[in-house]
Parts: C-alpha cells; structure tokens; sequence
C-alpha cells in the first residue's frame, strides 16, 4: 500500500460562516458542528468552544482527542466501519489538518478523567497544549445509560473530526509525505540487505471504556492480524478507550503513531519496515494465551528479524506485553518493548506489575505516580467539577483559587505508552 | 566559621580494637577520628569536623539490632552533628547490613543526610539502597583511598542542599527509585534505535532493569525414593555446641559439614543454633526443628526412605550474599555426589 | 465450573443469570484487596484463574470493586502461573492503596464503577472457555 499523506500546517483557529481552511486558519461554523452532534438523539448539549497554544484554558474532563482528515483519493473514506463504510483505506491521497485537533469533553461515567492545560508547567505534559483545539463538550439525555452514553461520546468525536477534515480536502498541502509498503515477498525483495523489523501493536480491550475498534470492529472480539502501517493513518484503529488520562492512546495518536512514523524514517536505511501486528490485551487468561501464541506465529511467520511492542494501560495489559515478549523472543526475534511505569508515589515499587527476562530492552515514558502542581487557569471548557473523581486526582486536589495538585496521570496522554512523548524515566 | 560536625560509624576490626575474636563489642565512642576517620576529615576539609566516632562489634550489631542502634543513636546525639558518614564495608556482609541500618535510623531520627559505601554484592547495598545513598566500592579495604572521597564529596553535596545527580555521576550504587526526565527525542525514536542496535549485536541500554529472577529449574522427581539416599542441608544455623568453625550468625562467608553418625535425634547437648534471624530459644531446646533428625530416622527406619546421609550441612541463611550462598552450593554438591546421595532435603528459617 | 470472587452486586447478578453455571462468593462489605486476598486463597486451593485479577485500567485505589472468575483445575495439573499472577497484583494493589486510599465516592459513581467491573466480565457468556 502506498499512501501521500498531505500535511495542511494549521497555526490557528477561528469561529467562522464557513468552515474552511484559509492561509493556514481553520475556521469552523459553531451552529453546524453543534447540529451536526445533536444529530444523535441521545445528545442533548453539545457547546463548541476554542483553545489555542499559550491561552490561559484549562479542558476537562477530556474523553478523545482527534486530528481533522479527510480521504482525498485511494478508495475509502477516514474512520471506516464508524462513519464511514469499512471499505479498506491506506492507499491514496489523503490530508491532515497538522496543528490542529478536536477535543471531545463530558462527563460519561461519575469518575473522570483528563485535563489539557494550554499554558502553564502541566502543559509540557501533553503535546495538546500545542494544538488549536475545537472542543466539543457534550451532554447526555437524563439517565442514559452508561455504554449508550460512550458510544455517543465516541460518535460525536469521529463525526466532528471528519466534519472538519472536508475543509482541507481541496487545500494545497504544505507538505507531501509518502509513505509505502509492499506486499510480504516484495517487501523482503526491495531490501534484502536490512533487518526485517515489525511492530506489534497491542490495543486496549477490556471492556466499557477499555475498548478500541478496527474497521469498526471490537478488539476484545477479534485475533492478531496484520495491518499495513497506512491503514492507520487513515483512522482504521479509533479509540473507544477513556480511562487512565495519563496513558490512553487517543485516536489522535492512533492517526499519528510515533512508532509506525519512526519506523519509516529509517526504512530502507537500516531496517526493512515490514509491517504491522495488531493484536489485544483481553481480560480472560485464556485469550492471553491465545492471541500471544497468534503473535508470535505471525511474527516467525513474516520472517522478522526485531519488533517493537507497544501497550496500552496498565495491569492487566503488562502481562500481555510480557507474554507477547517472551514468545516472540523464544522464536529468535530481537523485540524491544515501550511502556509506561508506576513505581508508587515515592518512586520505589515496582513499575510493572509483571516481568520475564526475555524483556531486556526497554523504553521507558515516564512514571505516572508524580505529584505536580498547576496553577489555575482564566477559562475553563468543560468543568471542573470532578477533578477530585479523576484519576490522579483526589480530595484535596482542586484548591479553592482553581489550582490544582495531582498525579501525572491525570494529564491527557502524559505518559501515553506509544513512545509519542519525550517523557522518560531514569534509574536513581 | 564553625566547623560542620560530622559523627563517623566504623566497626571493631576498623577501629583497630580487634578481627573476628572482638566482633561481639557493645556500642562505644571516642572523640574525633578512628582509623579511616582520619581519611574522612582529610576528604572532608577544613569546613568540617568528624567530631566522634562510634563503634560497634558487627556481630553485636546483627544479634542485637535494635538495642544497639538505640545505644548508639544516644550517643549520636550527644555530638549533634550535620552529617553521618558510615563504612565503608566494602564485602564486609554483618558490617554493611550495620551501615546500612545505622545509618538509616539516623537519617529517620536525626533528619541529617548520610551516606554509607559498600561492594554491589554486599547484603547491605540490596537491603538499604533504598533507603541510604551507599557509594560503590571495591570489594576489599584496598579500596578505602578511592571510596572516602567519593563519600565525602556526595554528602557535602547532600548537606549544602545541591541537587544529587544519578548514580552514574554521584558514584552510588542505583536506589531503584524512577525519576521523570524529559529526554532528547521522543520514546519511539529511542526505541527504534534500541532495536536496531540490538539487532546489529550492539551493546544498548535498557531505560528499564528488570528485577532479576534468579530461578533454578528444579531437577525431576525422585523416581524410588525407597531406595535413595537422602541428605539434609540447612540454612538455618545449626552447628555442633561451641560453633567450631565459627560460622557467622547472619551474612555467613562459610558453610560446615557435621556428622549425624549414628544418631537418632538432634540433642541441645550436642547441637546448637547461631542464627541470627529468629528466635533461637524453641531451636535450642529443640534442635529437630531445625533439622528434623527425629522424624528421619523413623522414615529410615520404616524404609519410606532408604537410607539417610550420615552427615547434614549447614549455614546461616540471613543477610547472606547470593554470590556466597552460591558457592557454596556450588562446593558442596559436589561432596554430596560423590557420597552418592540422592537428594536433599533443604529447610530454611 | 467457575467460581466468580467478587464484592460487586450487579457482577454477582450477572453470575447468577448466567447461561454457564457460575459459583458465586459475594463479600458484601468486602473492599478490593478482600476480593484479592480471598481469591489468592481458592488459588492455593487448586483453583486457576480465568480472568487477570487487575483488569481494568481505573487503579486499585480508585475503584471500590473487583470481579475474578476461577475455576477448579484436576489435582494434577500445577497453576504456578496463577499463584504468580494473584501475588503479584496484590502487591500491585497494596503499592496503589500505599499511595492513597480509595475515596469515598457518591451513589451514583459507584454504581458506575461497577457496570465498568461487569463489563469485563460479560464476554463469559458468548466464548467458550476451556
């Protein structure tokens, strides 16, 4: 598959009659995204408010965070199987609005989750404090019920994204990128010379709130298959995951994953990119099993010399990244795993709650447990009602002048597992 | 200006008061410097002033844990100092579990900084690191001109406030406690070229050790257990009454090998207990829980087993290093081969 | 048969109206850790577990509510992995409450902390588990 990936560079945001891409500026018409989202019945308030780099604004609590595309050629169109037909996509034209993003805020379930802060020493944490974000923040009809309530949550974010993604489809990209990959054989062929190296690419899937889809399909319901790497990039994977602020894959990072995007700045250089793993992190022991044995034959199958495993969550999934690990190591392939740690507030415990010795090779993204404080900021868009629910949060932790002091975790994607920050932890 | 004071922690062999045969001294303190105090003050400078020393026998200590750091924690006081500095132990096992825990206890009682230095295999370094800075040192006193430095240097930085730096650049043995940082480029990036070097057969660093299992695949079942021999080896202390060989009553650097010969049972009269890590009354009134003579013979005797090993092995347990313990597994196996036993029987406290 | 360890109402509800037949211990008053540490002990009992004991990605010390699902394995077979896996998330578990307790959350929030506990449960019913 081979795609052009066009990079529309955004640097601003506007309410506007039109929603339209302009010398760089999107504007958006707040009626039509509002109208658009209370489309489903199931919604009863949807407010569109704005949030720009710098600005003294505070989002929360944060459910999905998207990037605007849209498919411009290839077949298919953006978030198959969800808003558009599962028609198969990865190939083509497709353009991104880079810069910026929408941020879908509501209270789904009682505890919450997420905080962007758009200035301020919180905003370091997350790369959203460095977008120009539309953000929705929705509310639900009285007393709907809680999986009903996400799944409108979920629509909401994929139908406004791909709403927005239009406006950049007749734009003159700033940039081009292609990104391609051949069929297995031919692949091999192109570099025979390099090592063959795949990413596994574990997707959360646990239950409400803890879930992902393909082509619109439930991970908990599926097996390890593979993917080529350009699917992504044109929403295949979107996230149904909104627990645990600190390390959830938003489907902006799913649009966006850093490893694939690493793994392709070297292709062809030092290593021969073959493709991507997809597999989950199910609850049952027994599924464990199955989908790493499934991993670890695709991966001997494909031939692959190294992987790169990433892992979304914590607990549970690191068993999972542990068994994908160990059985991917026991066929000979080097594998190097990223993931995010929890030692406990005081940095001593252990950081994961499982561990085999096959896992030599380790990239941290920080640890979770850290208190730090932020100031209050002039805006808020959503509430703040509930920064005490949220995780990372706790009595105490919202001051009366709006300050706040939590754990990290409570930072949308601040230690998010994919490698996507530059956030580490070291040994002292 | 007046001098920063600073107490300094040695044991009896340091101290110059005697080895192994004066192990067993109660806390005591002199005035200034004893023995390395005196390359400590030097390392130290003129802005500061070992102005006691405390001194402890290290069996003492192991035996009498929590009087002993009560002792000397009063004497400690007497001296109010800024700084508490204590060992190096080096591969000393009893004397770095008595650094560590001293100086742990004076950080908790006093709120100074202090610092401590041991060799990475020391019982010490794994128990306290993360509770005390332990610089790494060599594993012999050979050692002593290059660690004092290197102690000195760190809690002068401790007691000014500085920032203390990782393990690499403060020369301490890793606390395993995970720091945030911002690194230079991204995780994935840093993944990908992990994975290339690992591929290339590249040295690389993992951002993440993992704990290390030590784990022994155990052999297969014994298959006709009517007809084996079988030996009993232990870690929980017993020895013939008077310790012969005296083996150490925690962080033991010898095992010792002890005949049963025509024995039925384990007497108080002849057998005792040296460990110093439970309660030994019920042992040494009763040596069989420990090693369960008794209840061998019998099953000798009614032919569950076939015969029984006419010797045991012991040593201690508690505190000691996993180097030696190996080792000495190492050793003896051998000997148990070659007396054609079967299999053991190993009971731990 | 399974055996469902739990301190979660409408888990021990859907157990109960559950197509497969489903033992069920129900610890009324009993927290998180409870659920852990009575589970650890049907484990050293002969029992496997079905379902990883820290499932769910909301922590130890934020949710009230746990569900494992186990089943009785045949005296042969050895469950290491099991004894393994439940120590080591109860020490997971007490890291967490070491930081901080659970909070005391309003009616309305823990009813929802449990419909999320249910939901990893209920594929149970659709998939064979052998």
């Amino acid at each position: 598959m081979k795609l052009e990936l066009g990079r529309i560079k955004i640097h601003d945001v506007q309410f506007g009659p039109e929603t339209k891409v302009e010398k760089g500026v999107l504007y958006v018409n707040k009626e039509e995204i509002e109208k658009l989202v209370l489309e489903d019945e199931r919604l009863i308030g949807a407010q569109v408010e704005l949030a720009r780099p710098g600005e003294s604004v505070r989002i929360a609590p944060v459910k999905d965070v998207l990037e605007p595309r849209v498919k411009v050629s290839g077949g298919g169109g953006i978030f198959p199987g969800m808003i558009n037909k599962v028609k198969e996509v990865g190939s083509g034209r497709t353009h991104a609005l880079v810069g910026a993003a929408v941020v879908t805020c509501g209270k789904i379930v009682g505890f919450q989750e997420g905080i962007i802060d758009m200035s301020g020493p919180a905003a370091a944490y997350t790369p959203f404090s460095g977008t120009n974000n539309v953000c929705v923040v929705i509310e639900p009809q009285e007393g709907l019920e809680t999986h009903d309530y996400e799944a409108a949550g979920r629509m909401a974010g994929l139908k406004v994204a791909s709403y927005v993604g239009e406006a950049g489809r007749n734009v003159e990209p700033d940039e081009v990128v292609v990104y391609e990959t051949k069929p297995l054989q031919e692949q091999i062929a192109q570099y025979p010379d390099l090592p063959k190296v795949g990413y596994i690419h574990m997707l959360q899937s646990q239950g409400l709130l803890h879930d992902t889809y393909y082509y619109g399909v439930d991970a908990k319901q599926f097996i390890p298959t593979f993917m080529y790497p350009t699917e992504i990039m044109d929403g295949a994977i979107i996230s149904g995951n909104c627990v645990a602020p600190c390390d959830k894959v938003t489907t902006f990072h799913h649009l966006n994953n850093p490893v694939i995007e690493d793994l392709y700045k070297r292709h062809g250089k030092d290593v021969n990119f073959i493709g991507v793993i997809l597999t989950n992190e199910n609850v049952f022991l027994a599924d464990k099993e199955r989908s790493s044995d499934m991993v670890a034959k695709l991966a001997e199958f494909m031939g692959l010399d190294g992987v790169l495993i990433t892992e979304e969550g914590y607990g549970n999934p690191d068993t999972d990244l542990m068994m994908n690990c160990k059985k991917v190591s026991q066929k000979g392939i080097d594998v190097v795993l990223i993931t995010d740690e929890f030692p406990g507030r005081d940095g001593k415990s252990q950081s994961l709650a499982d561990a085999v010795n096959e896992a030599d090779a380790l990239v941290s993204c920080g640890q979770g447990n850290l208190i730090i404080e932020f100031p209050p900021m002039e805006k808020i868009i959503g509430t703040l009602d509930y920064v005490e629910t949220m995780i990372g949060g706790y009595e105490g932790s919202l001051r009366p002048d709006g300050s706040i002091e939590a754990e990290l975790q409570i930072i949308i994607a601040s230690t998010i597992a994919n490698g996507y920050n530059r956030l580490a932890a070291r040994g002292y | 200006m007046e001098k920063k004071r600073i107490v300094h922690y040695i044991n009896n062999f340091f101290a110059g008061i005697g080895g192994e045969e004066k192990a067993d001294i109660p806390p005591e303190v002199r005035e200034g410097v004893v023995g390395p105090g005196l390359a400590l003050q030097t390392a130290l400078g003129d802005e500061y002033e070992v102005v006691a020393t405390v001194i402890c026998g290290d069996s003492y200590f192991g035996e009498n844990m929590d009087e002993a750091t009560e002792t000397l924690l009063a004497m400690i006081k007497e001296y109010d100092p800024a700084g508490f500095v204590a060992g190096p132990a080096f591969n000393a096992g009893r004397y770095g579990v008595a650094c560590g825990s001293i100086a742990k206890a004076v950080e908790q009682e006093l709120g100074i900084p202090v610092v401590t230095g041991m060799f990475t295999e020391n019982p010490g370094a794994d128990m306290y690191k993360k509770d005390v800075h332990i610089i790494l040192t060599k594993d012999s006193a050979a050692d002593m001109r290059k660690s004092m430095p290197k102690m000195a240097a760190l809690l002068k930085k401790m007691m000014s406030g500085e920032e203390i730096l990782g393990p690499a650049e403060e020369g301490y043995i890793e606390r395993g406690i995970r720091v945030n940082y911002f690194a230079e480029e991204r995780g994935s990036a840093r993944g990908v070229e992990m994975l290339v070097r690992k591929m290339a057969k590249e040295p690389f660093e993992t951002e993440y050790p993992m704990p290390v299992f030590d784990r022994v695949a155990p052999n297969p079942a014994v298959k006709d257990m009517k007809h084996a021999k079988v030996a009993v080896v232990t870690s929980g202390g017993i020895v013939p009454v008077g310790n012969p060989d005296r083996i150490e009553s925690s962080s033991a650097t010898k095992y010792g090998v002890y005949s049963i010969e025509g024995k039925a049972t384990m007497s108080p009269e002849e057998f005792m207990t040296i460990h110093g890590g439970y309660d030994r009354a019920f042992v040494l009134n009763n040596p069989n829980l420990v090693v369960p003579l008794d209840a061998l013979r019998q099953l000798e005797k009614e032919g569950e087993i076939g015969e029984l090993n006419n010797y045991f092995i012991a040593t201690t347990g508690t505190g000691t290093s996993i180097g030696n313990a190996k080792g000495f597994g190492e050793q003896f196996s051998k000997k148990l081969v070659a007396d054609g036993v079967d299999a053991v029987i190993l009971t731990s406290t | 048969m399974a055996l469902l360890i739990t301190n979660n109402d409408k888990a021990k509800k859907f157990c109960m109206d559950c197509r497969k037949e489903v033992e069920v211990i129900y610890l009324a008053d009993g927290t998180y850790l409870d659920v852990l540490l009575r589970t650890r002990d049907y484990v050293h009992r002969g029992y496997r577990l079905l379902t990883h004991p820290l499932c769910g990605s909301v922590k130890p010390n934020q949710t009230p509510y746990r569900s494992v699902l186990l089943e009785k394995q045949s005296a042969r077979e050895e469950n290491f992995r099991s004894v393994e896996l439940i120590e080591n998330s109860i020490d997971a578990a007490r890291k967490f409450m070491r930081n901080r307790g659970t909070p005391r959350w309003n009616e309305r929030t823990r009813e929802d902390f449990k419909t999320v506990d249910l939901s990893f449960l209920t594929v149970y019913e659709q998939r064979n588990y052998v």
